[in-house]
Parts: C-alpha cells; structure tokens; sequence
C-alpha cells in the first residue's frame, strides 16, 4: 500500500472486528459473522465483475460447492471442520475454471445468462446423486462449538472464525488485485481490443477470474455452512446468486473496501432491515404486513431506491465526495472505473 | 409418424409462448442493451391483472375472454411504458451492471406484489380454446396448443407489420440502430425507449396469458418460461427480432422431440438439456445462430 | 486511498449502528412474563411455498381469540412469525432471533420438513420447545428420544400411506396400483407407509411406482408408463402442480382409472377444482383422507367446532378465507398449544411445557377432543408414543364436496 491512510483504514477495520463482539449480543455477532462470510464471497465475486467487467448470476452455486465439499468432509469423513476450508476452495475454484474455459467465448449478456445456468444444474446435481448429497433432504453438520481448548459462545467462536479467514482474504484480494494481475483484469475489463494487443491473453485471465472467484465463494461456502449447520439444495437458490450481485453492486463495483458495505446489507436486509420496515410500516398504515409476499416487496423496493441514491454503490458515493462533484456529474460518469480502482 | 405430428405440434405450442417473451427481451435488448430480468415477472403480473379482469366485476360488469384478453393487452402496454419511464429513466446514465440491478429489483417487487395483491395460491385460468383434440390421419392435435400457436403468432406478425410499415415503427428501429443519427433526425428517441417496453409488456402478457391454462397461475408460474425465452433468445442471436422468435419455435420443437424420441431426457431434464444446447451453440456460434457478430474497432 | 480509509471508517460506523441495537434483556423464564407469552415460528410466506401462509394466520387468529377471553393463566399469547422463504438458511438465522434476542418462549408450528430438520438441533442444544412442526415427516415424531424438544402434530406421511395400504387390502384386494410418488422424502415417506399397510402378502398389487422429480415440468412420461402398465387404480403422492397435471395428462391420454387416490396434502377442494377445470374428468371419485373439519363442506356446518371456526374467523382474521382448510388446520393447531399452555400450569417452564406437549389426552372419551377436529379424532402422547394424531377417515371426493366414508382409521395401530 503506498499511502498510509490504507494502513490506518485496515487497522481500522481490524479494530472494529475485535471490538464489536464485546459490544453486541450474541446474536448479532452471529449476523456479524455472516457479514464476513458474505464478504468473502462479494470480494471474490468483485474479481470477477468489477475488475474483470463479466457479469455472473451464479456465483451462489460455487458458494453451494463449497459448502457441500465441507460438509461431506465432516459429516461422512470426520474431518475437523475448519481444516475442509481450503479444500472447499479449491474444488469451487476449479468447478470455475472448468465453467471459466468455455465460457469466455461468451460476451457480455450471453455469458450472463449462461452463468444463469450454474445454480440451476448444481440443484439438478444435488438432486441426482442423492446418497452423496443426502438429496432433497440435505445433511445436518454439528453443532457450532469453539475449538483448540478455548471456551468460548458458539456464536463468538463462529464470528472469529469468519472474521479472521475473511480479513486474510481481503489482503489476499488486495494483493491480487494490486499487481500484474490486477492491471490485466482491468485492462479486459475496459477494453479486450486494447488489452489483446497489449498481450493479454484476454481468454485465459477471464478464465483465471472465474477460478479466482470460486475459489473465495467455495472458503466462504464452506464457512456457511459451518455456521448454518445445515445443507441442501433449497438452501443455495438463484435468489443467493443475485443477492450476491446485488452486494456487488451496493458496495461498488471495483471497491473492494465497499463490498463490506455490500456484505452488511446483503446480511441484513432480508433478516432485520426488511421486517423491521414493514413492522414500522404496519403501524401507520394498519395493513397486513404478514401477508404472503410482503418481504419481497419491501426488499425490492429498499434495493431500487439505494440504486437511485447511489448507482455505483457505495465506493461511489464516496468517491462522489472526495471528488466533491455534483450528483448529475456523477450520474454522467459510467459506473466502471479506471485509474481510481483500488482497494 | 402420427408421433412425429404430435410432438411437432406441441412443440411449436410451447415454443411460440418461448418466441413470444424471447421477442420482448430482444425488443428491449436492441433499443437498450440491458437484458430485462423482470420481464417474465411482468408477463406474470399483467396476467393476474387479466384474471382480476375476468374474474371480478368491474364497474358493474364482468368481462368475457376476448374483452378481458385486449383490455389487458392494453394496460400491459400502459404498464410497460409506465416502468421503463418511472423506475428505469431514472438510471439511463448508469452502467449497465446497476440498470440490471433494477430490473432485478423489478422482478423481486412484481413477484412481492402478485402474492400480496391476489395471495400465492394455484389459480385457474382459463384457455379461450376448448381442451378436446382434432384427429387428422390418427394424429390427436390439441385445439388449445393450435390456438396457443395461433394467438401468439398472430401477435408477433400484428408486431412485425407495425415495425415495417408505419412512421412509428421506423422510427423506432432507426432509434435502435443509432440513437444518435435518429435524435438529429427529429426522433425523439427517449420516448421510444418507453414505447419499446411498452411492446415487450404486451409479448410478455400474451405469453403469460398462453401458459397460465397449463402451467396454472400463480406468483412463480413464468420463471420457468423465462429460462426458456431466454434460451431461445440467446439461440437465435439477441439482436435479432426473426432470430428469437425462431431461436424460441425452435427450442420447443427440439425439447418436444428429445423428450419423444429420446428417452434418458426425461421431462425433468427439459430445463437443464435445454441450457447444455444452449451452451452448444454458443461455444459454435457465440453470436446466437442468427447474431452478428460484433467487430470493434479499436 | 483516502477512498478506501474513508470507505472502511464509514463501514465501522456503519457497523456500529447495527450491533448497537441491541435485543430485549433476559427474563427469569425467556418469553414470559407475568402478563404474557411470546411464541413465535417460521413460515415461508414468499416464494413457491408460500401458499401456506393462511396457517400461521389462522394461527394468531385463534390465539387472539383466547386472548380476548382473558389468555392463558392471565397471560396474553404474543404469537409472531416471520417469512424464511422456505430456505433453510433464513430459518436457521431468525430462529437464532427467535431464542437469542427475542427470547421466545417456545417455538410453535414451524413450516417445513427441510427448514425444521436444520434447526432441530439448535433448538433441542438450547432446550428450546419446537413445538407442533408444520410437516408430516415421520422423524418429527418417532425421533422424539434423539430430539425430545421436538414433537410434530398432524398425522406423518408413513401413517398416512399406510392407512391407504390398509384400506386398499380391505376394499379393493385384486386392483392393481400405478404410483406416482415424488422422487425426495415427501414421496418417499408415503410410499413406504403404502408398502407396509399393504404388507408382505400384497406388495404385488403394486404394478409400478413412477419416481417423479420435482421441477418445472409435467410428469407426462410417468403417467403414460402408468397408464401403459395397465394400473386401474392411480395413486398420486406428489405436491399440488404435478398432481394437478397428473389428472389433466391422465384424460388427454385418454386413462379412466377406476380409483385415483391422492394424498391430503394435494387433495383439496381448490386444487382439485383446478383439475376438473383444466379439463380432468377423473377428478370425482378421489379417495383421501381427512382428520380436520373441512370448511368447504356444508355437511359439517352443524358442528360446534365449525361454528366457533367462522366465529373466530370473522371476528379476527376477516380478511381471510375462511373455506380454506390451511386456517382451520392453524386454528386446530393453535387450540392443541392453548391446552398445553394451560396444562403447564401458572408457573410456566419451558421443560413443564415439553412435559404437558408429551403427556396430552384429548379424546373424544374424556369429552375434551380438539372440536375443530373430526368427531372422534383423538390428540394423545404418553411414554413411548409420540405421535399426536394418527387417525384419519377415508374421504371421496364428488362434485366439490369430500364425503365421509366408514370410520376412522388409525395408521399406528390396529
């Protein structure tokens, strides 16, 4: 990091990750911890879609395998669970390796709808191999319980746990995103035409992004489902893999410090905010907020009215006020950014 | 043979609810570039809107299939026009990324909305053509898959005559092609956005209205339909009107086919045969079998 | 980099703000306190389940009721619930709410086989009542040793197909059964039951059981292998769509089965409606089974339970439809809650509750039955047998209306 103020915003950010669990409950720091895994799997996702500009509507899927490979490793083979975690991410990220291969002779929107069709076989596959998976039925991991002699509540042990793989998988991140790589995921991003006749083998880094990003969605799948302690298939829908881009795309595209911004809200938003708002709602206007659908309706509606406020997301209405420029200049701009990207 | 007829016939009745909501999301591809996600779900809602029409006197009066079909045609257009200027006008500016976010947003509060509004239970809807069969050489056509194909076809040609042949149908394609040409030209090509959503509206409700006999109504019912459409709009090219209601025709007749003739592909492979055929022809044909493809100059 | 130390300062306020708000302090026993009760449960109220949501409503219609008659012990019931969408996860996430924060009393008529099954655990760790699930998997209630916080409620699907065995043994010995059952537990717990009241020496009734996996496409295969199979008697255990397609193939494909039975579950009057509507002719004749009250029936309007039902129905919960059967079943569930709130005593634990839940006698003979239940159907657990209600009665279904026919039927036991 070149300036000094990244220093101080990491130390920052470490800072407030000791401190919260002394100050909350317990069940929020069971949120909190989700908030981590979630920021797992938006920065690997950001790899993907802010900085190498491919849009990808399945990344819950990878999420999936990972959880799977974890829970498979613990339930069926004993394995200690925190152990599973890297290979969790390396059978999600070479699940995106094999999709990543063909699939970057897709442009634009037709490689977003085949990415429409992860989630969707990674179900089907669920479903047809049912005594590995345990089928619709799924299978039940133990208990969350602290480790390694400490004794500690299962909800702070689960937070630490995600926290401390999370905050080394933001430098990890970091350091991708900062060097080589970094230049030429931006460089196909912005211009293939430009980036190819740089030497950039435009095919094989979209490829190695669509690994890259699997691989952090399948470490946080494998936490998820620590923490959940419960896998099957209606537990990774399509709706995971479009909260994720919705994380995304709250944070900001490009800004991997916005995906924490991404991560928050992706946690909160279904769990508290959302009931929350139709609770306050039901009081002033006395209809049913219990109704069938209700939730839907009160998550979308908070999710286009954030978009209007700030379409590139968090990282850039900062940006806005670093710049100190007005809205409709910034509305002017295109969401992507070029030399500004950074952590 | 009278197997042959069959799928084929049914094929092409699945396969023209596909072309149908395929067209609308190439409608509003071509005008925009942004793959509308909700579209499915709107198609959804203007059919509620139908059944509320048909099934609730309204200004002392209940309507009849037809009456209710193209008054509900008409709010669709109202409807769709109503959204493109009210929820994405709002974002033209932003990239593309954030203006699919809001169609995703859409897509969420249509399907909210729908449940809330008439509660998610397993509606009937009902099909204006009567569920007995013609029998034609030994072969058992369904007059309600040749209505399906009718209608839907029907409206497609009713599109494609007012694209070729009116003022306005020019002009919209002309603001297609390049924005910027049509705007020197007098075009208003803001409002043709609109109108353009408008049009998809209505594909999406005639597809919605198609399929709710069999697929039954409720909130979720065309989120298959849209994979489909998708599918075959990807098939045929997504900038291409005549592709995706080919790529849409198609895919029902390949599906209807597979499922006859080849018995592993069992009906609960439709969804994911049909997205391996998909990825087929686009590791062949990225462009779709009737897309350009793009040259850019650097 | 000043943008990222901005962006992470503003995170940590952020952050701040949400883990400031913290929940309700604990109490001596959670959920109660001397003037109320809270009990909360999951229920999916989006997406493609969501067509249970009249249960939690008519849930909190009941208890409202009571509450309007002065509550349990002088306690107020506080029933809340939330929508899980039918994904696991969320249920695990708001049941932590549910024990951690809001610190519920006890947890009472949760939805779903698969959404139960993930938080049992943590409920059963945290000795927690899970009280009277919305599933009739049969582990809710034989696993009671294993999970002794958690106990179902309506008759479990094993019972069920194997009423249907036992019936089938005694009415129609020499049919032969074309099966469709659904390809995960749901089917699966069915046809076991159907296999094991058939027993050894009729299993060969059955000519072929079509596996179908739910998904968006109609089982049109498995019903002309039925059909090809020269089954005369379609049995249908499958959710609502396909089995509502299942009638609509089996006439275009031209099969009159001389009897169609359909599980409970699929076989209302709404989605049966739906069949004949779409075009089935084979939807009159259905045989299913029925423990409740069925409020689309007028034969039962006599009955004291039907009358409070609407009672109740008009009075708290006006909204909804008071014919469709999901309301009744939460207003049967929620009155079995209020008997064993009351058993439970004034000084209200969460291990007496489990105890009354385990210990329950409400049957026709001691005059205290379940009134929104059929005449006869008994509530009883004691010991070794946790299985709340397992009787049913046969019903056919003609023009609209199921018709009752013999007598109750227990599927464990004799």
């Amino acid at each position: 990091m070149r300036s000094r103020l990244g220093y101080i915003g990491f130390a920052v950010l470490v800072a407030a990750v000791v401190v919260a669990p002394l100050v909350s409950t317990h069940y929020r720091t069971y949120q909190l911890a989700f908030v981590a895994i979630y920021l797992i799997a938006l920065l690997g996702l950001n790899i993907l879609t802010g900085f190498t500009g491919q849009i990808s509507l399945g990344h819950g899927a990878f999420l999936g395998v990972g959880a799977y490979v974890t829970t498979i490793l613990v339930v069926d083979h004993g394995w200690n669970d925190l152990l599973t975690l890297p290979v969790a991410g390396v059978v999600a990220g070479v699940a995106g390796l094999a999709f990543g291969l063909p699939a970057t002779r897709f442009a634009g929107p037709y490689l977003a709808l085949a990415t429409f069709a992860i989630p969707l076989s990674f179900i089907g596959l669920l479903k047809r191999f049912p005594h590995f998976t345990g089928g619709t039925l799924g299978k039940q991991l133990p208990s969350v319980h602290s480790q390694f002699g400490i004794h500690a509540n299962s909800s702070v042990w689960i937070y630490w746990v995600s926290w401390i793989v999370a905050l080394v998988m933001f430098l990890l991140a970091f350091m991708l995103v900062r060097g080589r790589l970094g230049r030429a995921l931006r460089s196909v991003r912005d211009s293939e035409i430009a980036a190819t006749a740089s030497g950039v083998s435009t095919a094989g880094v979209k490829t190695l992004a669509f690994g890259i990003s699997a691989f952090f969605c399948g470490i946080a799948g494998g936490l998820f489902a620590i923490a959940v302690t419960y896998v099957n298939p209606d537990t990774f829908p399509i709706d995971l893999s479009i909260l994720l881009l919705v994380g995304i795309v709250l944070g900001g595209a490009g800004s991997l410090s916005g995906m924490i911004f991404g991560a928050l809200f992706v946690e909160f938003i279904r769990i508290t905010w959302g009931p929350a708002l139709l609770d306050l709602f039901s009081q002033v206007h006395h209809i049913n907020t219990r109704a069938p659908g209700s939730s839907l309706v009160v998550y979308g509606v908070v999710l286009l009215l954030v978009l209007y406020i700030a379409p590139a997301g968090a990282a850039g209405l900062v940006r806005q006020l670093l710049t100190g420029k007005t809205a409709v200049a910034a509305w002017a701009k295109q969401g992507r950014t070029a030399a500004e990207d950074q952590a | 043979m009278q197997q042959f007829f069959q799928a084929l016939f049914s094929g092409l009745a699945d396969g023209s609810i596909y072309a149908s909501l395929a067209l609308a999301l190439v409608l509003i591809y071509k005008a925009t570039e942004v793959i509308n996600f909700a579209q499915g779900e709107m198609a959804m809602f203007t059919t509620y809107i139908a059944y509320a029409l048909l099934t609730h006197p309204h200004f002392g009066h209940t309507f009849s299939y037809w009456p209710a079909f193209f008054l509900t045609l008409v709010i669709a257009f109202v409807f769709g026009v109503g959204l493109q200027r009210i929820v994405i006008k709002p974002l033209e500016r932003a990239s593309v990324l954030t203006v699919v976010m809001a169609t995703i947003a859409l897509l969420v509060i249509l399907n909210g909305l729908a449940a809330w509004i008439w509660s998610p239970e397993l509606k009937f809807f009902p099909s204006p053509f009567p569920t007995s069969t013609w029998v034609i050489g030994g072969v058992h056509i369904s007059k309600q898959d040749t209505g399906t194909f009718g209608v839907t076809i029907a409206c497609v040609v009713v599109l494609w005559l007012f694209f070729r042949f009116t003022k306005l149908g020019l002009a919209m394609r002309a603001g297609a092609v390049n924005p910027v040409a049509a705007r020197l030209l007098g075009v208003r090509t803001s409002w043709l956005l609109a109108l353009g959503w408008g049009f998809a509206a209505v594909l999406g409700a005639v597809s919605g209205m198609m399929s709710a006999p069999t697929n039954f109504l409720s909130p979720s019912m065309m989120q298959a339909v849209l994979i489909f459409a998708f599918a075959g709009a990807i098939l045929g090219g997504l900038e291409s009107p005549v592709g995706a209601v080919a790529g849409g025709l198609g895919l029902g007749v390949l599906l209807s086919m597979l499922g006859t003739y080849v018995h592993p592909v069992t009906p609960e492979l439709r969804l994911p045969v049909a997205l391996l055929i998909l990825l087929v022809v686009l590791l062949i044909r990225p462009a779709g079998l009737f897309g350009r493809v793009v040259v850019r100059r650097v | 980099m000043k943008r990222t130390f901005l962006l992470l300062a503003a995170a940590l306020i952020a952050s701040a703000a949400v883990v400031m708000t913290a929940g309700a302090t604990s109490q001596a026993t959670p959920g109660v306190t001397a003037k109320s009760i809270l009990l909360e449960g999951t229920f999916p109220l989006s997406g493609p389940a969501s067509g249970y949501a009249p249960i939690p409503a008519g849930m909190k219609a009941y208890f409202d009721y009571v509450n309007s008659k002065g509550g349990v012990n002088g306690r107020k019931i506080n029933f809340k619930y939330d929508d899980d969408g039918y994904n696991p996860a969320n249920t695990v996430q708001i049941t932590h709410k549910y024990v951690e924060q809001d610190h519920a009393f006890a947890l009472v008529g949760g939805l779903g086989t698969e959404p139960q099954t993930a938080v049992r655990q943590y409920l059963n760790d945290n000795k927690v009542p899970q009280l009277f699930v919305s599933t009739g998997a049969t582990t809710f209630d034989r696993d009671w040793g294993v999970y002794p916080w958690t106990i179902g409620w309506q008759p479990d699907y094993e019972a069920e197909g194997a009423i249907y065995g036992k019936y089938i043994v005694k009415n129609f010995p020499t049919a032969k059964l074309g099966v469709l059952y659904q390809n995960d537990d749901y089917g699966n717990d069915y046809l076991r039951g159907l296999k094991a009241g058939l027993t050894q020496q009729h299993q060969t009734q059955i000519v072929l059981a079509a596996p179908y996996d739910l998904s968006s496409s109609p089982p049109t295969a498995q019903v002309a292998a039925l059909k090809a199979s020269g089954a005369d008697t379609f049995v249908i255990f499958a959710t609502p769509t396909p089995t509502i397609q299942s009638y609509v193939i089996a006439t275009k494909l031209g099969w009159t089965p001389a009897h169609v039975i359909t599980n409970s579950v699929s076989a209302t009057d709404a989605f049966l409606t739906i069949a004949t509507k779409s075009g089935s002719t084979i939807t009159n004749g259905t045989l299913t089974v029925s423990y409740l009250l069925d409020p689309s029936n007028p034969i039962y309007n006599k009955q004291a339970g039907m009358k409070l039902y609407r009672q109740i129905m008009a009075k708290f919960d006006p909204k909804g439809n008071a014919n469709d059967g999901l309301n009744l079943y939460g207003v049967a569930k929620a009155w079995t809650a209020v008997k064993v709130l009351q058993a439970a005593g004034k000084n209200l634990t969460r291990a007496g509750l489990m105890k009354a839940a385990r210990n329950m006698t409400f049957t026709a003979k001691l005059k205290n039955a379940n009134p929104f239940a059929l005449p006869g159907v008994d509530i009883h657990t004691k010991g070794g047998y946790q299985y709340p209600i397992s009787q049913v009665t046969l019903v056919q279904y003609n023009n609209n209306v199921f018709q009752p026919l013999g007598k109750l039927i227990n599927g464990r036991g004799a």
